[in-house]
């Protein structure tokens, strides 16, 4: 017994060893010689004084984890969310819930052993009722650091198999608890790629119909979004969620090339500036709350916090079930008596509330899910539009909104019941008619001239003279705007000289009347977004609009606002994404645009608003919606995870969009990386790329790192991405606007109405 | 065919000398930190994504191309009277040595053991569009060829006929040609290796195999 | 400047370069060759070599090169590039970047906004017929509205009917394809719709261009051109007369051209052929004008055996058969044997010399055939042949122009990759019988042997160029 209690407390000297990272403390220096030293006594001692050592020092333990703890940073909680004591979902599994049964997996013999699916019951008592609830467990297992969970990170097919029983829980009705342990996706791109999974589970979460609880212990990114578009979302009090790892972060900041290692401090200074602990993220209000773990994080053995972490998850489904159930008023009142009764400490096992819903409150849930992170990240952008011209926005909007609905719902529908019943009637008529008079038509025209036939004269004269004809359309080669990489006197390499034979092009011929695509072999070198601007869309269409909404520092992360300052001014652009209205052979639609040349097209709080507002723009003056991308890198680490959520929050603005019935199509072009990709860009039902462009999930650095493989060049080349049918087609630079005509016209149809 | 002779042979000069060309007109300038008896790299990665040793650079119309070492060697002279010159297409403007790979002494090696077919005349050729599909999807080894099979496409002068293969039945063990480059004629087209001579072949490969150092 | 003191760049090889540098020894105008290793043993090579030496040869990697081209033209210091024909010669990206670049030099051609004007067959077929000058009936734009083609379609067999012709054709094309794509015949309007379809849908998806031309497809007709020179700035423009090329290979490709287009005088025609050739000269110097045309250039005409002239395009270089003009046209009554030289003339009004004289200075005397000698089987679809070529001769007369690159002392390989003619013989004579009579004696006299590696004997479209010397000039 003592013997087990010696070793514990050489286990917890060791925890705190591994999470303080050997960083210099002398209370650990204390414990270690304590430990030692009663280590090298103990077989000396009676009974009774052995117990009284040990609980001597277990007091000492207690004191000096209480102290640390006060004092850990959130690199230090980065380190207890990894370190393989932690909890994992096993161990919720089996201690939380009261029976369960785990679907598809047995150790390695899984689709993915980093993500762990159970059908799971608590059951709960009321008076003499017992009743079990099921709900579906969605989440990551570390294993406790098991080789073969890889740490967490799901593959593509993993996070497929999440939606896949997300979508089951749907149709049995039953609650999702999602609990997220990944320190990210694992990037590869396989059949499907990691941000083609990951767009694909954001767009079908966003209107999932039941409850969806998510519990963060590690929340990495875009491997966490995969499984944690949720009603409510809670937080381990020191689990992370951000926007990339810490060493990630310092990589970056540090530009370190591949192989080498940031210094320790660097990465410390990152996680601080991350603001990525719980505590952060519920004042940011990304989690709704916080699960409050034992000192220095919770381990398997810390049977308490599994109580509490039982009661909240029971209480918040509850409450997520209570807001959209019911009659209104009903709903208000059962929420408000709720809520006293758990200040008072009501035991949420002995509360019994049915968790499935009606189809109205699955209605009313979505909706709610929707708002709740329309209006997250308002703080994180700035934006300069006053009340007045805020209020001048609401008024057509709402002039918008009632236009459209008499111009598109009431009338049209209307119009096109008659319209159908007349075209009916003038088909049946005619072709009745065309059968009847056919051989008088025949025998007329035999004996007499075609009537309207022109004269010889006439006719020759338009054979051979010359026609009238307005050139409108821009011959080939005569761009709108050049580049000014065209006004240098200079010969240009082609890349794929080597492969193909390309002889060096002429700057001025190639960045003018090429558009910058080789001859021989149709490489694309990249153009600046100017050029799109000006030679896509009809001469003199574009009609930018939010444009005073710009991109902060919202984290204060250092360095950053100057380089922020720098590239507004370079760009004079105020954030990376541009909206605008613009028409195409007349045609109008709305475009958001994301500037490669602007932080490397980077998306934070302004581009995510600015993105969701021309949505909404798009859907209200029911027009397409193109999203160009010049080029994007991902989120924006600087703002941590006020950038994240943006993944999230566009998708939803982009499901809204479609599922009234717009068109919204995706064009990439130069490099287009991660969570834009993962999300809104990549859940596009028609994507595209121009030419020589690269789209995926990591960038080639990062999947070396993480998979240990080196990467064929053309690893993320939009063939590949074509090939694994992430995009839908690849297009020409100078085809671009006969393109995305064409597209309108054929994929627009009955959903587009730009008609 | 005596094999270990061959290899003998190849042992005894392991080198194969060669000069560097400038691929076009242009002002050449040399890597400064070369010398004669320099050991020089080729493409390196699995790729071949790492580029070989810079060797010097071409300037023609502002457009400056580095010119690398193609294959792994040493570097024998270099021609610097050239430096700082404008230098005609095809200037030859350092000597190397190359120490040949494992695989290009199989190579060696096969085109005295392979039953060659040859071209008939100067021209470029390409395989007949089925044939072309499978040596792209699964390699030249994949197909095998008999006697009056129509196996090549001849294109000269703008025009285009089919070549029927004569030889002995076996599979295509090595590709000769490529479509970029003319063929001049009696070079060997493609190596074929009748079933017969199959265990042959391997044994040149094991040969090999145990007997060259790794490149 | 005098243009004497300029260089020329001659970025061509083969019987053109060899002329060129024969123009610029003549005009005394200093010039430099480019080859490349294939060629290293030409004809242009060694003729470069023994006339300007080493200095005046430069090895470039490809003639399609222009940056080989151009870096070779400023370490020579040339002041002026001469593209021959093929290559560059019709590339208005080419000949602007050579004037517009920051060491700009002349470009021996027409200037790049008339070539590119005049390379462009909607807009040369536009500026032909706000002249009045005819053209193919049918459109002049491309089409985008199936009502407006099906329309044009129906005039179109309206009006072949009208004319007598039996069996009326119209052509469908893909405005803005090129080389033979998407090009359809239609032979009954019923089918027109679909055929009409079809070339749209295929111009959409190649060429993102749903335009359509839609003209009358004309099958018996002769190939005629008309010759035009005009000086920079297009002070004044002449013409050298009309050729007649309608004897060609089944590829299209000519093999023997006769100058002048017809002969009233020995054949009888359908139509007055004097006042037909009269008016594709009339209508030639208006559509020059009409451009500010400042180079050599020639008209394309078709011409019906009605009589009925279609002008079908304007090559904006000198062209193969420029020799045979020269040798029936005499500027200011010099003789044939030292008199015109269009590329010496090319040349020097390119560099920058006035003209010089008018079109009453130039007078036509004779009748020419020039004869293209190449190694081929005219029985076999004029299949190439390729060897090499060990002996090659023919007697030399007074009225006998050959030009070649083929050495006529050492054995010769023919290479693969370039046009594939050996020798161009061009002979005159004061009437169409005497010009046959010695084109016949000029083709029994060249020996042209070889074999390839295997030992097959050597091919020759001769015979066809003789059979083909009796009918000249029949419609």
């Amino acid at each position: 017994m003592d013997d087990k209690k010696f070793h514990l407390l050489t286990e917890r000297y060791n925890y705190m060893h591994d999470v303080l990272s050997g960083k210099n403390n002398e209370n650990l220096r204390l414990l270690s010689s304590r430990l030692e030293e009663l280590g090298r006594r103990l077989p000396l001692l009676s009974p009774a004084e052995r117990s009284d050592a040990l609980t001597t020092l277990e007091d000492l333990f207690n004191f000096v984890e209480n102290k640390i703890e006060a004092e850990l940073t959130p690199m230090d909680k980065v380190r207890i969310v990894r370190h393989p004591q932690r909890v994992c979902l096993r161990d919720i599994l089996e201690n939380v819930y009261d029976n369960y049964t785990e679907i598809g997996g047995m150790g390695e013999h899984s689709l993915d052993p980093a993500i762990l699916i159970a059908r799971a019951y608590i059951t709960r008592h009321r008076g003499k009722h017992t009743v079990n609830q099921s709900v579906m467990v969605i989440g990551h297992e570390k294993g406790h650091g098991e080789e073969i969970r890889n740490g967490g990170s799901a593959s593509p097919w993993g996070n497929a198999k999440a939606l896949h029983y997300m979508k089951v829980a749907e149709i049995e009705n039953i609650p999702i608890h999602a609990y997220v342990f990944t320190p990210g996706s694992y990037p590869v791109e396989d059949s499907p790629g990691a941000a083609q999974q990951i767009a694909k589970n954001l767009y079908e979460m966003s209107n999932i119909r039941v409850p969806v609880l998510a519990v963060i212990s590690e929340g990495g990114s875009g491997g966490a979004e995969a499984i944690a578009l949720a009603d409510r979302r809670l937080m381990f009090s020191h689990g992370y969620y951000s926007v990339i790892s810490p060493e990630g972060a310092a990589a970056i900041e540090g530009n370190v090339k591949n192989g080498g290692a940031s210094s320790p401090a660097l990465v410390e200074k990152c996680a601080e500036q991350l603001r990525l602990t719980a505590e952060e993220n519920l004042r940011m209000g990304y989690v709704d709350g916080i699960l409050q773990e034992p000192n220095l994080g919770v381990r398997c053995y810390h049977y308490d916090f599994m109580h509490h972490l039982r009661q909240e998850i029971l209480r918040v489904t509850d409450e997520i079930v209570l807001e959209v159930r019911g009659i209104e008023p009903f709903r208000s009142m059962a929420r408000r008596s709720r809520r006293k009764k758990t200040r008072v400490g009501l035991n949420m096992d002995t509360v019994h509330l049915r968790w499935e819903l009606s189809s109205s409150a699955q209605e009313r849930l979505v909706e709610r899910r929707h708002k709740k992170f329309r209006k997250l990240s308002a703080k994180a952008r700035v934006d300069p539009r006053n009340t007045w011209s805020l209020l001048k926005t609401r008024l057509s909007d709402f002039w918008w909104d009632f236009s459209s609905y008499i111009r598109y719902d009431l009338f049209r529908r209307r119009q096109q019941k008659i319209s159908n019943f007349f075209g009916e009637i003038q088909s049946e008529t005619t072709f009745f008619f065309k059968n009847q008079t056919a051989p008088v038509r025949r025998l007329f025209g035999r004996l007499l001239p075609r009537f309207g036939a022109k004269s010889s004269g006439e006719a020759e004269k338009q054979l051979t003279a010359l026609s009238d004809w307005s050139e409108t359309k821009s011959r080939r080669g005569n761009w709108a705007y050049i580049s000014n990489k065209a006004m240098e006197d200079r010969a240009v390499v082609c890349p794929n000289a080597a492969t193909h034979g390309c002889l060096d092009m002429w700057a001025p011929d190639l960045y003018g009347e090429f558009a910058g695509v080789c001859t021989h072999c149709g490489h694309h070198f990249p153009m600046e977004y100017q050029w799109y601007l000006y030679n896509i869309f009809d001469k003199g269409s574009i009609r930018e609009f939010n444009a005073e909404i710009e991109a902060a520092d919202p984290l204060g992360y250092e360095g950053f606002g100057v380089k922020l300052e720098k590239a507004k001014a370079a760009t004079g652009l105020k954030s990376s994404c541009l909206t605008f209205e613009a028409s195409i052979n007349n045609i109008k639609l709305v475009v958001a645009m994301l500037v490669a040349t602007f932080r490397g097209g980077s998306v934070g709080a302004a581009e995510g608003e600015k993105f969701i507002l021309a949505s909404e723009r798009a859907s209200k003056k029911r027009l397409p919606f193109l999203a160009y991308t010049h080029g994007t890198a991902g989120i924006r680490i600087q703002e941590g995870v006020n950038g994240v959520i943006q993944m999230p929050r566009c998708t939803i603005a982009v499901r809204r969009y479609i599922d009234a019935g717009g068109l919204y199509l995706v064009l990439y072009d130069t490099s287009s990386y991660a969570g834009p990709v993962a999300s809104f860009l990549g859940c596009s039902p028609y994507q595209f790329a121009i030419r020589s462009s690269n789209v995926g999930f990591a960038g080639p650095g990062v999947i070396q790192e993480t998979t240990g493989t080196v990467l064929a060049p053309n690893y993320h080349s939009v063939y590949k991405a074509l090939a694994r049918g992430h995009i839908q087609g690849i297009w020409d630079r100078r085809e671009v606007s006969f393109n995305l005509h064409q597209a309108m016209l054929t994929m627009g149809g009955r959903n587009l109405y730009y008609k | 065919m005596d094999i270990s002779a061959l290899l003998e042979e190849i042992k005894a000069s392991p080198y194969v000398e060669s000069d560097i060309a400038v691929p076009h007109c242009g002002v050449v300038r040399f890597n400064s930190k070369l010398k004669a008896g320099d050991k020089l790299s080729g493409p390196r990665g699995q790729w071949k994504e790492l580029l070989g040793t810079l060797l010097a650079d071409i300037e023609r119309e502002r457009c400056l191309k580095n010119i690398y070492a193609r294959e792994k060697g040493e570097l024998v002279s270099i021609n610097y009277e050239l430096a700082g010159k404008f230098v005609e297409a095809g200037a030859e403007i350092m000597h190397v040595r190359h120490f040949m790979s494992r695989n290009e002494v199989l190579q060696t090696l096969l085109r005295h053991s392979l039953f060659l077919f040859n071209a008939p005349e100067k021209a470029k050729y390409y395989f007949v569009p089925n044939i072309d599909v499978k040596v792209k999807n699964t390699g030249a080894q994949s197909v095998s060829v008999h006697d009056g099979m129509e196996l090549f496409i001849i294109s000269r002068m703008k025009r285009e006929t089919t070549l029927r293969y004569t030889g002995p039945d076996g599979v295509i063990y090595a590709v000769y040609f490529d479509a970029e480059h003319h063929v001049a004629p009696g070079q060997p087209l493609i190596g074929v290796c009748p079933p017969a001579q199959l265990g042959q072949i391997e044994d040149v490969f094991m040969r090999v195999q145990t007997e060259w150092p790794e490149d | 400047m005098d243009i004497s003191e300029n260089k020329v760049l001659i970025a061509n090889r083969g019987e053109i370069a060899i002329r060129i540098v024969q123009a610029c020894r003549k005009l005394g105008v200093g010039f430099v060759c480019v080859y490349t290793a294939e060629d290293a043993r030409s004809g242009h090579v060694r003729l470069a070599e023994e006339l300007g030496g080493s200095a005046c040869l430069y090895r470039i990697a490809s003639y399609h090169d222009a940056n080989e081209i151009l870096s070779v033209a400023d370490t020579s210091g040339a002041t002026a590039i001469h593209p021959g024909y093929g290559f560059f010669a019709e590339d208005y990206r080419f000949a602007r970047r050579v004037t517009q670049r920051e060491r700009g030099i002349i470009f021996i051609g027409p200037s790049w906004r008339v070539i590119r004007e005049l390379g462009d067959k909607i807009n040369t077929k536009r500026l032909a017929r706000s002249l009045g000058v005819p053209t193919v009936p049918g459109s002049d734009r491309p089409i985008y509205a199936e009502l407006e083609a099906e329309e044009l379609a129906r005039s179109l067999f309206d009006f072949q009917t009208q004319q007598g012709i039996k069996n009326p054709l119209v052509l469908v094309k893909a405005s803005a394809g090129g080389g033979g794509m998407g090009i359809e015949e239609v032979h009954d309007l019923d089918l027109f719709r679909s055929v009409y379809r079809r070339v749209r849908n295929y111009a959409a998806r190649q060429f993102k261009d749903e335009g359509v031309l839609i003209e009358q497809r004309i099958r018996d007709f002769n190939h005629l051109e008309v010759q035009i020179l005009a000086d920079r700035n297009a002070r004044n423009i002449v013409h050298f007369g009309t050729r007649n090329c309608s004897i060609q290979s089944t590829g299209l490709q000519k093999r023997l051209e006769v100058a002048p287009g017809f002969d009233p005088a020995s054949v009888v025609y359908n139509f007055d052929a004097d006042r037909l050739l009269e008016d594709i000269i009339r209508h030639s110097l208006a559509l020059a004008r009409k451009v500010s045309y400042d180079n050599v250039g020639t008209w394309e005409w078709i011409v019906t055996r009605e009589g009925q002239p279609y002008l079908m395009e304007v090559n904006t270089r000198i062209q193969v058969e420029n020799g045979v003009s020269a040798a029936i046209s005499r500027i200011k009554g010099r003789e044939p044997s030292d008199g015109t030289d269009l590329i010496a003339e090319q040349i020097r009004t390119g560099l920058g010399d006035p003209l010089g004289y008018t079109q009453e200075d130039i007078s036509f005397h004779s009748m020419g055939i020039e004869y293209r000698i190449i190694a081929e089987n005219p029985d076999n679809g004029f299949a190439p042949w390729v060897g090499r070529i060990e002996k090659f001769s023919w007697n030399p007369a007074p009225w006998l122009h050959m030009h070649t690159h083929v050495p006529t002392d050492a054995p010769y390989d023919i290479p693969t990759e370039f046009d594939p003619n050996l020798a161009l013989g061009i002979v005159w004579g004061k009437d169409i019988a005497e010009v046959k009579q010695r084109g016949l004696e000029f083709l029994e006299s060249l020996r042209l042997e070889g074999s390839t590696a295997k030992g097959e004997p050597l091919q020759s479209n001769l015979a066809f160029l003789k059979k083909k010397t009796l009918d000249i000039l029949k419609f």
